[in-house]
C-alpha cells in the first residue's frame, strides 16, 4: 500500500481543537488524513458532504474539549458515537485497524469503553475515567515518556522498549482510575501499559514528571489487542524537534520524537 | 419619571416607545441621556434633536439607543481620534495588507498574519471570569473576520498587590479574587477554543487596584488570497447572523465602558457584562472561516460593542450602501425582548457574513453541519440608511453618515513637566545580596509559571519558543515567544509585549518610547526583527486636562520611536476612563510587537548554555533611575526616567540580529525590571548554570546604577568560546564584556554579590504561586 492510499479520519465535533496537528502528522507522511466531523458519519450532513467510517483506514480522535467536556471529558462525545456508530466502530476495530485516542480521544476512548476493554472490544459502560489531576487544575507542561510496552502495541513500533521521549501535556483530567483495585496489574499482565511518565533520568519521579498523578505514572494504555491506543501527552505536537522545549540547548536530529507514534501506525497500514 | 409627558408607546404587540425629544428642555434631555443609558452630553443631545427635527418626526427608543452605542468613546474614539492622527496612524509601509477589524501584514509571499490588542477592562473588574472570557472571544472574532486563523493570544493584566492587606475602597474586589477569576477566564475559554496562549505579563500596583487592566491580543495566519473584508460588497446582498442567540447580556457595555468605574458599578452594570459561550465560538470559527476559503461571502464582520446596532450599520456604510433589517428575525435566547435591546445587545459568539443571493443556501448548509445557528437578517440597499422592521412595522429609519458620524472632540489637555528633573533622591539600599533577592522576589519580576502553566500554550504545534524557557521542569522567563505558523516552513513569527506604566507616570513621553523600546528588545533578544506593532493605550477620564496630557505624551512617545523605526500600527485600541474609587490607574501604553525571523532554526532562548561562555552587555547604561524597580522598592524618589537615542536603538538590533544569524549568540536576554542584575540572574536561572561578573574599576553608586538602572536598548549576550573576536568586531562600541558563565553561583566579587543559582530560582519561583495557592 502506498502512503497516500492510507485513509485517516480525524473524527472532530464543536470543541476538538487539535485536528489541525493531528491531520498534519499523517500528511507530512504522505499519507491522506481528512477531517471529518460527526455529523458527516451519522447522516446528519448535506448529501455531499457524507462519509462512511468503514472507507478509512485509520481512526484519530484528536485533542480538545468537546462540547465543552462540561459533564466528564469526553463523556458528550462518546455518548454521541455511541449512539450513531457504535456497530461501524466495534467492526472497525475488529479489523485491527488503528484506532488513536489523544488527550481528550483518550478521554473518549475510556468512555465509550474502547479502553481498557478487558473482556470485550467495547465495554458496555465505561470501566475506567480519566480524573481531575492531583493539582486540582489545568497543567500544561512537557513530559517525558518511556515506552514500557513489551511488544503488544502497534503504535510503539517504532520506538524501542525503555527509551525515553518528549511529548508535551495539556490537561485537567489526567488521571487514569478504575474501580477495579488490580486495573494497574491488568493491564500490565495484558501488556497494555504503553507510555509511563519518567524524569530526565527514565525514573519514575512523581510529581511534577507525572504531571496528573496517575497511578504507577501511567500515561498511556492499549486495548488487549494493541490496535486502539489511548495516551494524555500530545505526539501530534512534536512532529519538529523545533516545538521540543528544550531544542535550543542542542539537538541530535531535526525530527520530533511525537513523529515514531506516527510512523508506526503508518507501518502497521501498510504491512 | 422626569420626562414621562415626552413618551408614547406605539400600539403594537411588542414593546416601542417614541421619545419626543423635540419638546423636551435641557433638564429633560440629560434626564433623559442618563435614565436611558445613552452617555451623551448635553451638546450631543442637541445635535441629535436637531437631526430630528430635520426629519421631522420624533425618534423611537430604539434609534437613540443606537446613537448612544454609536457616539460612545468606545464605539467612535472621540477624545483620543485626533491625538491618534497626529502620531500614530499613517505610518506607511508596504507590508500593511490591511487596517481593518485587525491589521493584516506580510508573512511571506504567500501568506499574511493579521493582529490586534484591545481591552475589556472595566467587564473585568466587575466579573473577572465572564470578563476576561469575553476579552477573549471579542479579540478572536476581530481575527477572524479578516479571514485568519487565530495562531495565538497573548494576555497583559494589571492588578492591585495581590497579598493587599489593607481595606479595600468600597466596591472594589480583592486583587487576589480578580487574578484569580481573570486567570481562570482566559484558561476555561483560551484553551477551550484551541488557540494558544504565548505571550502576556502581569503588572502589580496599588494604583490598579480599584479598575484592573485586562488587555487581549490575538494573531491569526491567513493565505494572502483569502483575507477578507469587514464590509459588505455592495447594495442587493444578503446579511447573515451566524453564531450565539441574542439576549440581555451585555447591554450597555461600550456605554460602561466609556464612563469611569463606580461604587454601585457591581450593581448597576453586571448586565453589561457578556457571558462568553467557547464551545459555540470554537465551531463558529471554523464555519466562518470554511466559507470565507470557498469564497461565499463577501465580507464579514463581528459584533462586538454595540451588538447589531454598529454592524450593520458600519458593514454597509463601508461599501457606500445601507441596509434593511427583519430585527424579528434575530434568534434569542428569551422571549420577551424590546427591540432596542435585541438591536444594541452584546450578546457573544456572533458574526455577521455578507454574501451574494445565490450563495446562500450553500453557507447555511456549511453552518448546519457545524451545528451552528446562522440566519439571515438584512438586505443591503442603495441608499446609505439603516432602516429596521419588526414584522412589516418600521421602527429605525436613519441616515448612516449622521448615526456612524459621531462627535470629535479636542479636549483641554495639560502636560507637567516629569518631577525627577529636579528630584533624584537615591534609596537606602540594604546589601546587594538582599537587593537582588528582593528584586528577584518581587511581584512584578518573580516567575508567573502559576498563571502560564494554566494556559495552553503548546496547542497547534507550533510553540517553537514559549513564555518559560530551560530545562524540562527548570525553567526561567523568556522574551518574546515564537512560532511557525506554517506547516513545513521555517519562517517564524515572534510575539511579545512592552510596556512600562511607571515610567509612564512620571514622564509620559520617555514612557511611551520605553514600551516601545521593551516590545522590540524581547523581539530581537529572540532573533525575530521587529515589523509591526498593535497597541492597548490604557488611560484615564480624558475629560481631566492632566489624563489627556500624558495620554497626548505617551502616544507621542511611542508614535515617533514607532515612525523612526518604520514599524506600522495597522490596528489597535484606546481604552479611557479607567478610574474608580481609589483613583486613577497608572498610564498604561500596551504595546505588542510582531517580529519575524526566517528561520526559527536560528532563534535563540534567554537560558544560559554553556560554561565558560562570555557574557557581553549590548547597550549603554546610564544613571536614568526614575520609576525603576530599586527606587520604588526601597523608596528612592524622582530620578530621571530612561529615553531612548532612536538610531542607538536601531543600530543595536540590526547588529544582534546580524550576530544571531551568525550563530554568535548561544543565548540573549533583554535588561528590564532589575536591570543588569536581574537579567543576568534569570538566565542563570533558566540555564542553570551560573555566572562571575566583572563591570570594571567602579563603585559605590556607579556600580548600583551598572547592576539595576533601567535604561532601555539593552541585552545580555552569552557568546561561546572562540567567538568573542567576531562578536566583538562586529559590535564595535555597542557591547562590554562583563564576565563568564560558569559555576553554580552568580558572583559578582566587587559588589559584593555571591548567590547560589538554587537559592535565586527559589525566590523567584515561589511568590505568586504561595499567594495564589
Amino acid at each position: 500500500m502506498r502512503p497516500e492510499d492510507v485513509k485517516v479520519c480525524v473524527l472532530r465535533i464543536e470543541g476538538t481543537n487539535c485536528e489541525d496537528e493531528t491531520f498534519n502528522a499523517f500528511k507530512i507522511l504522505g499519507a491522506d488524513p481528512e477531517k471529518v466531523h460527526l455529523n458527516q458519519l451519522d447522516g446528519h450532513a448535506p448529501e455531499l458532504m457524507q462519509r462512511s467510517l468503514e472507507d478509512y483506514d485509520v481512526l484519530a480522535l484528536p485533542g480538545g474539549f468537546s462540547a465543552g467536556d462540561y459533564i466528564r471529558a469526553g463523556a458528550i462525545f462518546a455518548a454521541r458515537i455511541r449512539s450513531a456508530l457504535s456497530v461501524d466502530l466495534t467492526r472497525f476495530v475488529e479489523q485491527e485497524k488503528p484506532v488513536i485516542g489523544i488527550c481528550n480521544g483518550f478521554q473518549i476512548l475510556v468512555e465509550l469503553g474502547l479502553l481498557p476493554a478487558f473482556e470485550e472490544t467495547m465495554s458496555p459502560m465505561p470501566t475506567a475515567a480519566l480524573f481531575t489531576n492531583d493539582s486540582a487544575r489545568f497543567e500544561c507542561r512537557p513530559t517525558l515518556l518511556r515506552n514500557d510496552n513489551r511488544g503488544n502495541c502497534l503504535f510503539t513500533s517504532r520506538i524501542p522498549k525503555g527509551e525515553v521521549v518528549m511529548f508535551p501535556s495539556a490537561h485537567a483530567e489526567g488521571k487514569l482510575l478504575s474501580m477495579d483495585p488490580d486495573l494497574v496489574e491488568r493491564l500490565d499482565d495484558n501488556d497494555q501499559i504503553v507510555f509511563r511518565y519518567v524524569d530526565q533520568d527514565g525514573e519514575q519521579s512523581g510529581y511534577p514528571w507525572n504531571p496528573n498523578g496517575s497511578p504507577d505514572d501511567v500515561a498511556g494504555i492499549c486495548n488487549p489487542a494493541g490496535n486502539v491506543l489511548g495516551l494524555m501527552p500530545h505526539p501530534e505536537r512534536a512532529l519538529s524537534r523545533f516545538t521540543h522545549p528544550d531544542w535550543t540547548r542542542g539537538y541530535e536530529k531535526e525530527e520530533g520524537d511525537g513523529l515514531a507514534v506516527f510512523r508506526s501506525i503508518m507501518d502497521h497500514v501498510r504491512g | 419619571m422626569a420626562y414621562d409627558r415626552l413618551l408614547r408607546k406605539r400600539p403594537l404587540p411588542f414593546p416601542l416607545t417614541e421619545v419626543d425629544i423635540l419638546s423636551a428642555s435641557d433638564d429633560e434631555l440629560m434626564t433623559m441621556s442618563r435614565d436611558m443609558g445613552l452617555s451623551m452630553s448635553l451638546d450631543e443631545m442637541h445635535t441629535v434633536r436637531d437631526y430630528f427635527h430635520k426629519e421631522g418626526r420624533v425618534p423611537t427608543d430604539i434609534e437613540l439607543q443606537s446613537l448612544g452605542q454609536a457616539w460612545s468613546e468606545h464605539c467612535c474614539y472621540k477624545s483620543s481620534r485626533v491625538i491618534l492622527k497626529e502620531f500614530l496612524l499613517g505610518i506607511e509601509h508596504p507590508d500593511v495588507l490591511s487596517r481593518g477589524d485587525a491589521g493584516v501584514m506580510v508573512f511571506d509571499d504567500d501568506y499574511a498574519y493579521a493582529l490586534r490588542i484591545e481591552s475589556h477592562n472595566h467587564p473585568s473588574a466587575i466579573e473577572p471570569y465572564g470578563g476576561a472570557a469575553t476579552g477573549i472571544g471579542g479579540i478572536l472574532r476581530d481575527v477572524v473576520c479578516m479571514g485568519a486563523q487565530p495562531v495565538a493570544l497573548i494576555d497583559p493584566l494589571c492588578f492591585g498587590p495581590v497579598d493587599r492587606k489593607e481595606e479595600l475602597p468600597p466596591g472594589v474586589k480583592h486583587p487576589r479574587y480578580l487574578v484569580s477569576g481573570v486567570v481562570a477566564g482566559i484558561r476555561d475559554y483560551g484553551n477551550r477554543v484551541g488557540v494558544p496562549t504565548l505571550s502576556g505579563g502581569f503588572f502589580f500596583d496599588p494604583r490598579y487596584t480599584g479598575n484592573c487592566l485586562v488587555n487581549v491580543g490575538c494573531v491569526g495566519i491567513v493565505p494572502r488570497d483569502e483575507i477578507t473584508q469587514n464590509f459588505v460588497g455592495g447594495p442587493g446582498e444578503v446579511m447573515i447572523l451566524c453564531g450565539g442567540r441574542t439576549g440581555r447580556d451585555g447591554i450597555h457595555g461600550v456605554t460602561f465602558a466609556s464612563a469611569e468605574l463606580k461604587e454601585t458599578s457591581d450593581e448597576d452594570s453586571r448586565g453589561a457584562v457578556q457571558l462568553g459561550d467557547p464551545i459555540t465560538k470554537e465551531p463558529l470559527m471554523h464555519a466562518c472561516l470554511e466559507v470565507n476559503r470557498r469564497k461565499l461571502i463577501t465580507g464579514m464582520k463581528d459584533l462586538g460593542g454595540g451588538g447589531l446596532s454598529c454592524v450593520v450599520g458600519e458593514m454597509a456604510l463601508e461599501a457606500g450602501c445601507g441596509s434593511e433589517v427583519r430585527l424579528d428575525r434575530v434568534p434569542l435566547k428569551e422571549e420577551g425582548l424590546a427591540p432596542w435591546e435585541i438591536w444594541v445587545s452584546e450578546s457573544q459568539e456572533r458574526m455577521m457574513l455578507a454574501a451574494k443571493e445565490e450563495n446562500v443556501p450553500e453557507i447555511l448548509d456549511i453552518f448546519r453541519t457545524w451545528d451552528v445557528l446562522a440566519t439571515p437578517v438584512a438586505r443591503t440597499i442603495p441608499q446609505k440608511r439603516t432602516r429596521v422592521f419588526w414584522d412589516d412595522e418600521l421602527i429605525f429609519d436613519m441616515d448612516l453618515e449622521f448615526l456612524t458620524g459621531g462627535p470629535l472632540y479636542c479636549r483641554p489637555h495639560t502636560v507637567s513637566k516629569p518631577e525627577g528633573l529636579e528630584v533624584d533622591e537615591w534609596p537606602e539600599l540594604p546589601d546587594r545580596n538582599r537587593v537582588l533577592l528582593s528584586l528577584l522576589s518581587d511581584l512584578n519580576v518573580a516567575s508567573k509559571e502559576w498563571a502560564i502553566r494554566q494556559y495552553d500554550h503548546e496547542v497547534r504545534g507550533a510553540t517553537v519558543l514559549r513564555p518559560l524557557t530551560g530545562h524540562i521542569n527548570r525553567v526561567g522567563p523568556g522574551d518574546a515567544s515564537v512560532i511557525q505558523p506554517v506547516l513545513g516552513r521555517w519562517k517564524g513569527l515572534g510575539i511579545s509585549v512592552g510596556c512600562n506604566p511607571w515610567f509612564t507616570a512620571l514622564d509620559p513621553y520617555n514612557g511611551g518610547l520605553s514600551s516601545l523600546d521593551e516590545a522590540c528588545r524581547n523581539l530581537v533578544a529572540t532573533g525575530c526583527r521587529p515589523h509591526s506593532l498593535s497597541n492597548c493605550l490604557n488611560f484615564g477620564n480624558p475629560e481631566k486636562p492632566d489624563r489627556l496630557g500624558q495620554f497626548r505624551e505617551a502616544v507621542r512617545g511611542f508614535g515617533e520611536l514607532a515612525r523612526h523605526l518604520n514599524l506600522p500600527i495597522p490596528s489597535g485600541n484606546v481604552s479611557l476612563y479607567n478610574e474608580a474609587p481609589g483613583g486613577v490607574v497608572l498610564p498604561t501604553p500596551m504595546i505588542m510587537g510582531l517580529g519575524r525571523i526566517d528561520d526559527v532554526r536560528k532563534a535563540v532562548s534567554s537560558d544560559m548554555k554553556h560554561e565558560g561562555s562570555a557574557l557581553y552587555l549590548v547597550g549603554k547604561t546610564k544613571k536614568e533611575m526614575g520609576g525603576s524597580l530599586i527606587y520604588r522598592l526601597f523608596g528612592g524618589k524622582g530620578g530621571q526616567v530612561p529615553g531612548v537615542e532612536f538610531d542607538r536603538l536601531s543600530l543595536s538590533m540590526n547588529l544582534l540580529l546580524k550576530a544571531m544569524d551568525k550563530g554568535l549568540v548561544r543565548s540573549c536576554h533583554d535588561c528590564s525590571d532589575g536591570g543588569l542584575a536581574v537579567a543576568v540572574a534569570e538566565m542563570c536561572i533558566a540555564g542553570d548554570i551560573g555566572a562571575e561578573l566583572n563591570l570594571g574599576p567602579i563603585s559605590g553608586k556607579d556600580l548600583d546604577v551598572a547592576l539595576f538602572s533601567e535604561s532601555n536598548s539593552r541585552w545580555v549576550a552569552e557568546v561561546p568560546v572562540g567567538k568573542e573576536g567576531e562578536f566583538e568586531t562586529l559590535m564595535g562600541d555597542l557591547v562590554q564584556r562583563i564576565g563568564r558563565s560558569g559555576g553554580t553561583k552568580l558572583i559578582a566579587p566587587v559588589a559584593g554579590i555571591d548567590l547560589k543559582v538554587e537559592e535565586m530560582r527559589q525566590r523567584w519561583s515561589e511568590p505568586l504561586a504561595k499567594i495564589m495557592g
